[in-house]
């Protein structure tokens, strides 16, 4: 029975650990290989003994696609890959490709030096890994093998943030990955076309909520910015090098002039360096006003954002008393931002707004946790008195975006993935009655399987075609027609040809299938009056039926030829010789009884339907080639079979 | 530039906080369900409408460290289909049930909010006698050890049933066929209606029906439609009756004169009121004689009725929330209106408001006259 199975790897229902394993026509393919960024121990892998208990994952596994750079979604390859063994293809998009790396490693560095973990991949493993990795182009389709091919699609978040769809012939699945249906300042809007997969799967995490809109999130941040700045603090926002501090520099840039900032917003050098080279590589990633700001040879030629470097900063920090300052790296955890924090922690008049979420371990995690005390390197104490404030800006699909996007890809299924089913059954009826799908959500470890009916594609012979067409009214829905030919497979390929085209491809003779059977009557007039006393018989029961006397005296019902004749040894018995098509089985073996039955006026009854078993037909070699005789212990009689001589007949 | 963008500059001087969400269907209902959750409903007649109970951001209900919470979202604890519109929801306190009332207005109905899932299920229905095509009956709920419903689309329908016994324990047996517009509880034994007319009357169940009341025609007697709410009940003397008139009249009343109002004012609302259905008119429960008033336009305004006496005539609020004209829809019409809107319990500035295009505000405006 054709189907796909779904298996979400991963525990724990908060966001973290995203691995799911599909099984789409007997391909198998893994999607995304997420860390859970809140243990420290084996749970925060998935767990891959899921997948195969003996057997090489290679030989298992198809193929793996990561769908963004996200920790929770690539942050467990290395280890997959290098310590527990893949060697097969890794599939993302380009920015993904450039970017996981990089993320990697930092959180590589702060698990095995900050947190002193042991069973850590390492940095080689990193490089390894990512030789594994085949990038593709969005819309591209790539062949994997001969049979699965998959695509990528643009799905906003994050940069190089792409949903998957995975087709084995008719068969697909598309995965969304995170995703996000409202555009960004720097980035655009998910976008699927109708491509109307078999299943959806898509994260539930963000399902049961209603977001907050951009605009406030916005204001919110406008507003502890200008709070502080009003009040003679300072702002310091630490950073990633690429996404979020695109999108809130454009934010301040926008509102700047209106808010009567009147301070400069610093960007630190080494960010812009970085995420102007990523950004001229990836600039179809990003949405039309960011490429319409490229045209200028600077991503940051921004009027009021300027850039500092290292040496220069105590210069110019001097110059101006309130400064906002963008810097590297966002958990804090090292370099400058962590440098600044400490400068500026002990005074209550400053704020630090950390735009994401931070690994257990860095400076970052322990300040968004509530702790006012830190300690430092050499045993120092940083009493951090500066306001904390942790904005959540990463744009997640809400009910409505997965609605939207339902709507869109017309799935005939939907999957939702790390949900409390209890939690979600309005969800679940909502997408079933307003969309007409079905809605599947399955706990972490269970499997859901799917049936599908995949169409096969058959081509017709244009010569069938035309002979079912010359015999009337043409097929419709409500009343399809019986249409019989002849199929022929060959490699992968299907067609319908009629029976004649058949034989004459496969270079053999017809055979016509003749039942011939003999029956003795008791009837002493000529053989010519016996056959127009059966003529008359036959035509005055088989109302329905053609029924003809030939001019050389035979009778024939539809395609049933009936001859008399007189047998030498006995003239007061006439033999008459009843033959038909196999096609006419039904008729033939009704006009034998009724003819073994003599004169009977009477109505003929109905019969049930005799198939070639319940005539107890069977095929017995009897006399010379040419000859088959066909044993009919029913009807008591001996049915000559016509065969002609090279064909083999099995019974 | 962008109008909506001007307005957020400004919004970050006039609010201390603001959040916007649309829902999936507009909402003429906004109930609290403790502090931390609000029931909304959708009123479509031809599509099945959405019952949802939201739990609101974490931030709104912590005390402390508020910047480290930074979730913004409403969360849909719960959800059920309703195949009618509905007008009014009512939640019976200490329990898991919901009434809510709609058209066609001949029965009311109770649903279960599920306990281990977040299912809002439809349990029953309360027969209403008075069939009127498009007349809905007005719900409000006493909340003592045997829950009744007290229900009514007119004076003479007017009944306290109790909810599991479905025994009528009061009724008004009047033979006035008036029209309500708004009925509310204050204790175990009284309750409050208004009627279309403006017409008020306070009653006490424990006698044959005889309310108090100001049976003369209301405070303006030309056509309009009235509504009214009953502020801190119980807690001394002063005018705790708010009366909203279409003609955009606001008038204040003592429960102990309702005869002769404490002050009358006129609001500078754009008159008449598109909807008079959804003029409402709400104290606010953290701050003295404030008063917020919505159901004219796309803004709810809100008044200091602290030094309102005979006198004044013509009043200015305190503050217009203008949310919904900025920042829903994209400057094309028609104009949002406001349907309902409620204040915070505990938060004393905190409002949210709905409009009929399904926008849904949470707001913390900032008393520009309090001193930096």
């Amino acid at each position: 029975m054709p189907e796909i199975r779904v298996t979400p790897l991963g525990a724990g229902q908060d966001v973290g650990r995203s691995c799911i394993l599909v099984s789409i026509a007997g391909k198998n393919v893994m999607l995304d290989c997420g860390m859970h960024m809140g243990f420290n121990d084996d749970r925060r892998f998935p767990d891959f003994s899921y997948i195969t208990q003996n057997g090489r994952l290679t030989d298992f596994l198809d193929c793996v696609i990561i769908s963004h750079f996200h920790l929770d979604h690539c942050g467990a390859l290395p280890y997959f890959s290098e310590m527990v063994g893949y060697d097969g293809p890794i599939y993302m998009t380009h920015p993904t490709q450039a970017i996981c790396p990089i993320l990697l490693e930092d959180y590589r560095k702060i698990a095995v030096d900050k947190k002193g973990e042991a069973n850590f991949f390492t940095s080689q493993m990193i490089k390894d890994c990512m030789k594994k990795v085949v990038a593709v182009h969005l819309h591209q389709t790539v062949q994997v093998d001969d049979e699965l091919e998959i695509k990528a699609y643009y799905a906003g978040h994050v940069l190089g943030a792409a949903m998957f769809q995975i087709k084995v012939g008719s068969e697909s699945v598309v995965y969304t990955g995170d995703y996000n249906m409202t555009p960004d300042r720097h980035l655009g809007a998910a976008w699927i076309d109708k491509c109307r997969p078999n299943l959806l799967i898509t994260e539930s995490t963000y399902a049961t909520t209603i977001r907050d809109s951009k605009r406030c999130r916005e204001r919110d941040f406008l507003k502890k910015v200008h709070e502080t700045v009003e009040r003679g603090g300072k702002v310091l926002i630490p950073v990633f090098a690429l996404g979020r501090a695109q999108e809130l520099c454009i934010l301040l840039e926008t509102f700047w002039e209106r808010m009567n900032l009147k301070v400069p917003i610093y960007f630190s050098t080494g960010l812009t360096e970085k995420a102007n080279h990523y950004y001229k590589l990836f600039i179809p990633w990003t949405n039309q006003k960011i490429r319409k700001t490229f045209v200028q040879r600077n991503m940051f030629e921004f009027k009021h954002i300027k850039a500092f470097d290292r040496w220069g900063w105590g210069a110019s920090a001097a110059l101006t008393p309130h400064p906002v300052v963008f810097a590297t790296p966002g958990m804090l955890h090292a370099g400058q931002s962590l440098q600044i924090f400490r400068k500026w922690a002990g005074n209550e008049k400053n704020m630090v707004i950390m735009p994401g979420y931070c690994v257990q371990g860095t400076v970052g995690h322990k300040i968004l946790s509530g702790q006012r005390k830190l300690e430092m390197e050499g045993r120092q104490v940083l009493e951090v008195k500066m306001q904390v404030e942790y904005m959540s800006f990463s744009a997640h699909a809400d009910a409505k975006g997965i609605m939207q996007l339902v709507g869109q890809a017309e799935p005939e299924s939907v999957l939702l993935v790390h949900g409390e089913a209890k939690k979600m059954e309005f969800l679940k009826q909502k997408i079933e009655q307003e969309l007409r799908v079905s809605c599947y959500m399955p706990a972490n470890g269970e499997t859901v399987t799917l049936p599908t009916s995949p169409s096969i594609p058959v081509g017709i012979s244009l010569g069938l075609l035309k002979r079912e067409m010359a015999q009337g009214l043409l097929p419709d829905a409500k009343k399809p027609r019986l249409l019989h030919g002849t199929l022929i497979m060959k490699d992968s390929n299907f067609r319908l040809v009629s029976s004649e085209q058949a034989l004459k491809e496969l270079g053999l003779a017809e055979h016509q299938l003749r039942f011939t059977c003999r029956v003795h009557l008791h009837d002493t007039r000529k053989e010519q009056e016996t056959a127009l006393r059966v003529y008359s018989h036959l035509k005055s029961i088989l109302k329905d039926h053609c029924v003809q006397h030939l001019p050389d005296g035979s009778v024939t019902v539809e395609s049933i030829l009936i001859q008399a004749a007189a047998p030498s040894e006995d003239p007061g018995t006439k033999v008459l010789l009843v033959s038909w098509t196999y096609q006419d089985e039904e008729l033939g073996s009704f006009l034998t009884s009724l003819l073994k039955k003599g004169r009977q006026l009477t109505q003929p009854p109905p019969l049930p339907s005799p198939s070639w078993t319940d005539l107890g037909l069977h095929f017995r070699t009897v006399g010379a080639v040419g000859e088959q005789t066909l044993q009919v212990p029913s009807l008591g009689t001996e049915a000559l079979c016509h065969v002609p001589a090279q064909a083999a007949v099995s019974s | 530039m962008d109008p909506g963008d001007d307005w957020l500059v400004e919004s970050l001087r006039l609010y201390q906080d603001f959040y916007a969400f649309d829902l999936s269907g507009a909402t003429r209902v906004l109930e609290w369900i403790d502090d931390k959750g609000v029931f909304v409903a959708g009123y479509e007649s031809l599509k099945k409408n959405e019952i949802l109970h939201l739990k609101l951001p974490l931030r709104l209900s912590v005390k402390e460290n508020k910047g480290l919470f930074p979730e913004r979202d409403f969360k849909v604890r719960h959800g059920g289909f309703s195949d009618r519109s509905i007008f009014d929801l009512k939640h019976v306190p200490h329990t898991r049930l919901l009434v809510t009332s709609g058209l066609p207005g001949c029965y009311l109905q109770v649903w279960q909010v599920a306990e281990d899932s977040d299912v809002i299920k439809a349990a029953s229905t309360i027969a209403v006698h008075e069939k009127e095509e498009s007349l809905w009956p007005r719900v409000a709920v006493f909340s003592t050890m045997a829950p009744g419903v007290l229900h009514g689309a007119r004076l003479r329908s007017l009944q306290v049933v109790d909810l599991e016994s479905r025994k009528t324990t009061y009724t008004s047996d009047v033979s006035d066929s008036e029209e309500l517009s708004s009925l509310q509880v204050l204790d175990a034994d009284t309750f409050a209606f208004c009627c279309a007319s403006g017409r008020l009357g306070l009653v006490d169940t424990r006698q044959k029906w005889a309310p108090l009341e100001n049976r003369s025609p209301g405070p303006g007697s030309g056509g309009e439609r009235w509504c009214a709410e009953v502020g801190s009940w119980g807690q001394g003397p002063g005018p705790s009756i708010a009366s909203l008139g279409s003609d955009g009249r606001l008038c204040l009343l003592d429960p102990r004169d309702l005869c002769h109002p404490v002050s009358s004012v006129q609001c500078p609302v754009s008159v008449p009121s598109p909807d008079p259905e959804l003029l409402r008119v709400t104290w606010a429960p953290g701050l003295k004689s404030c008063l917020a008033i919505s159901g004219f336009d796309g803004t709810v305004q809100v008044y200091d009725a602290t030094s309102w006496d005979g006198t004044r005539s013509q009043v200015e609020p305190l503050f217009t929330h203008r949310g919904h004209i900025f920042l829903d829809g994209n400057g094309m019409d028609p104009a949002p209106l406001v349907t309902t809107h409620t204040w915070h319990p505990c938060r004393p500035r905190t409002l949210l408001s709905a409009t009929n295009d399904a926008s849904l505000h949470v707001w913390d405006w900032v008393d520009l006259r309090a001193p930096h």
